[in-house]
């Protein structure tokens, strides 16, 4: 379970705050890991899992605080959703390469969680924050049915 | 007359915001321009009244990939205008932070920004599908690169184990020992890499480059030395203002550099290499000889072999110094501040980055310069793109274009470190 997200921009930190509140929720044969910035080292740590369930806010697209869940099984990832920045890879293009080096895991579930502002130093907005609960519970069900 | 414009919005496979405007008029090129829209940093402004034991931190922020260019510019700067001298094992400890960020740096462009332009591929994804093994051992080869700044700086990302005088903690040999276990790894995936980019096709374009560099008496530059050009300049640091300039340009937030009454010029491992290949080890030197580079190479295509050179010997030279290693007595150098201007130079992956520092009495910054490499680089990478452009002009449009990319790609820029204001203007028509 990777929790994507910068927690000093605003609502971009649901992805961390969702990694801390599952710590200890979870089998003990869960990682639970926190990443920010560049996603090229979250390629190796992938290595040798079955699945991943991957939180990460998504841009705003009308609904704060609405969750997408999207399972690349069936789905892609559309490669804006995921563009945080020309040098690093974002979401989409790390799961794509990992997928090309045979590194990524047979499951690959995503949470994106809409946000609705990514303010310097903010903490989460209303809407958002009363979506960590939901995303924590649906997570940790997801978790046991990919079990 | 028949007029083309060839125009990349969005340049991909470099770091920063930038785009490519290149005009094209009866079968001339008339225009070549790299469009920075960047935001400006400020951050020679923001840096005005901060203290200088806060500076490395602040200085680091300037980028991403390549913070320790920032920090150990900015610390021999501070250390330069307080009348300091930091050496021995924290001298060391110095070279080997920097190795880790050149692996880094140079591993993530060779392979995965740069080879694709070269095999045809559309991106780095494309390409781990024929050459996943190689893509493989690249990203392994970041990875310790990334390591060894994390065990020297504290993490990978802007580091904070770096202060004037030395460092906060310095590691010890233990911390140091699973490190050179994954360095020697690395040299022998970067002497695949060398052999494996020599195979490229590199396009016949060669330009007379005016080189600008550090040349030190002992060893291929890091942090200390003097800037040499292949043109005569041989000058202190310190009077860099006296040889090189900097000035706006209407069409880029990223200023452009050009030596004084030359022009252009150009920095970065082309430049190191040609007027440094005798410092490079023989190792390194025979696998430049293998791989066809004579002591210069004036191909800025053949820069990824280059590149692919100075990963071996960042891997060598990290290995050299990891075990030479004794832990110093002391962390760092007492540092006391006192008024007056200091100078700092360093070699970051891209090229030279230069620091000058006015501080008061009590450490506080007054002014500050800071001339990041890509900036010195614009007015050489405008010039080459025209040359380039104007050897495919009988191509269709589409492989001018990616011929361009390829071009700009060639030095690895990093926009975001090369746009900063020294003054700011609004003009509204």
């Amino acid at each position: 379970m990777v929790g994507l997200g910068n927690p000093d921009r605003g609502d971009d930190g649901i992805g961390a705050l969702v990694a801390r509140e599952l710590a200890g929720k979870v089998p003990a044969d869960v990682a639970v890991i926190a990443r920010r910035g560049d996603l090229l080292s979250l390629i190796e740590d992938w290595a040798g899992f079955d699945a991943i369930v991957c939180i990460d806010a998504a841009a705003a697209l009308g609904l704060p605080g609405r969750i997408h869940r999207i399972d690349l099984s069936s789905a892609a990832l559309p490669r804006d959703l995921a563009f945080t920045s020309s040098h690093a890879l974002g979401l989409a293009e790390a799961i794509e390469l990992a997928r090309s080096l045979q590194l990524a895991p047979r499951r690959i579930i995503v949470y994106a969680v809409e946000g609705g502002s990514f303010g310097r130093g903010a903490s989460l907005t209303p809407a958002v924050a009363a979506a960590l609960g939901v995303v924590v519970e649906r997570v940790i069900a997801e978790v046991a049915r990919l079990r | 007359m028949t007029n083309r414009t060839i125009l990349v919005d969005y340049l991909t496979r470099v770091e920063g915001e930038s785009a490519l405007d290149l005009r094209i008029s009866d079968g001339r090129v008339t225009s070549a321009r790299l469009n920075v829209f960047e935001p400006p940093r400020f951050f020679e402004a923001l840096l005005r009244g901060r203290g200088y034991a806060e500076t490395p931190d602040i200085v680091a922020r300037i980028c991403g990939i390549c913070p320790i260019a920032y920090q150990m510019s900015a610390v021999h700067a501070i250390e330069n205008a307080f009348g300091v001298t930091v050496e021995g094992q924290l001298r060391a400890l110095r070279r080997l932070i920097y190795c880790g960020e050149w692996i880094e740096s140079h591993a993530l462009h060779v392979v995965m920004l740069h080879a694709p332009d070269y095999l045809g591929f559309p991106d780095a994804i494309q390409m781990a599908r024929e050459h996943g093994d190689l893509v493989r051992s690249a990203l392994a080869l970041k990875k310790t690169g990334n390591e060894l700044m994390r065990v020297l700086g504290g993490r990978e990302i802007h580091p904070v184990n770096v202060k004037a005088g030395g460092f906060y903690r310095p590691p010890t040999r233990a911390e140091l020992a699973p490190v050179a276990e994954n360095l020697a790894r690395a040299r022998e995936t970067a002497v695949r890499l060398v052999r494996w980019v020599a195979t490229f096709p590199f396009p016949q374009f060669e330009r007379d480059y005016e080189f600008v560099a550090l040349r030190h008496p002992g060893e291929y530059p890091f942090n200390e030395g003097r800037l040499v050009s292949n043109r005569g300049i041989d000058i202190d640091i310190s009077d860099y203002e006296t040889h090189f300039e900097e000035r706006h340009v209407a069409h880029s937030t990223a200023l452009h550099s050009s030596i004084k009454q030359r022009g252009a010029y150009l920095v970065g491992p082309l430049a190191r290499y040609a007027l440094n290949f005798d410092r490079l080890p023989e190792s390194v030197q025979g696998l430049a000889r293998e791989a066809g580079l004579g002591p210069v190479c004036r191909n800025p295509f053949q820069s990824i072999i280059v590149r692919s050179l100075e990963l071996v010997y960042a891997c060598e030279e990290a290995l050299r110094l990891i075990g030479a290693y004794e832990p110093p007595a002391i962390a760092a150098v007492p540092v006391v501040p006192r008024a007056g201007t200091g100078f700092g130079c360093t070699e970051a992956p891209r090229g030279i980055c230069w620091h000058r520092y006015q501080f008061d009495a009590t450490g506080t910054i007054s002014s500050v310069r800071i001339v990041p490499p890509t900036s010195q680089n614009q007015p050489s990478i405008e010039a080459d793109l025209a040359a380039a452009a104007t050897s495919v002009l009988d191509q269709p449009d589409e492989v001018i274009r990616h011929h361009c990319e390829q071009t700009i790609r060639n030095y690895d820029p990093c926009i975001s470190c090369s746009t900063h204001f020294l003054k700011l203007s609004v003009h509204r028509t």
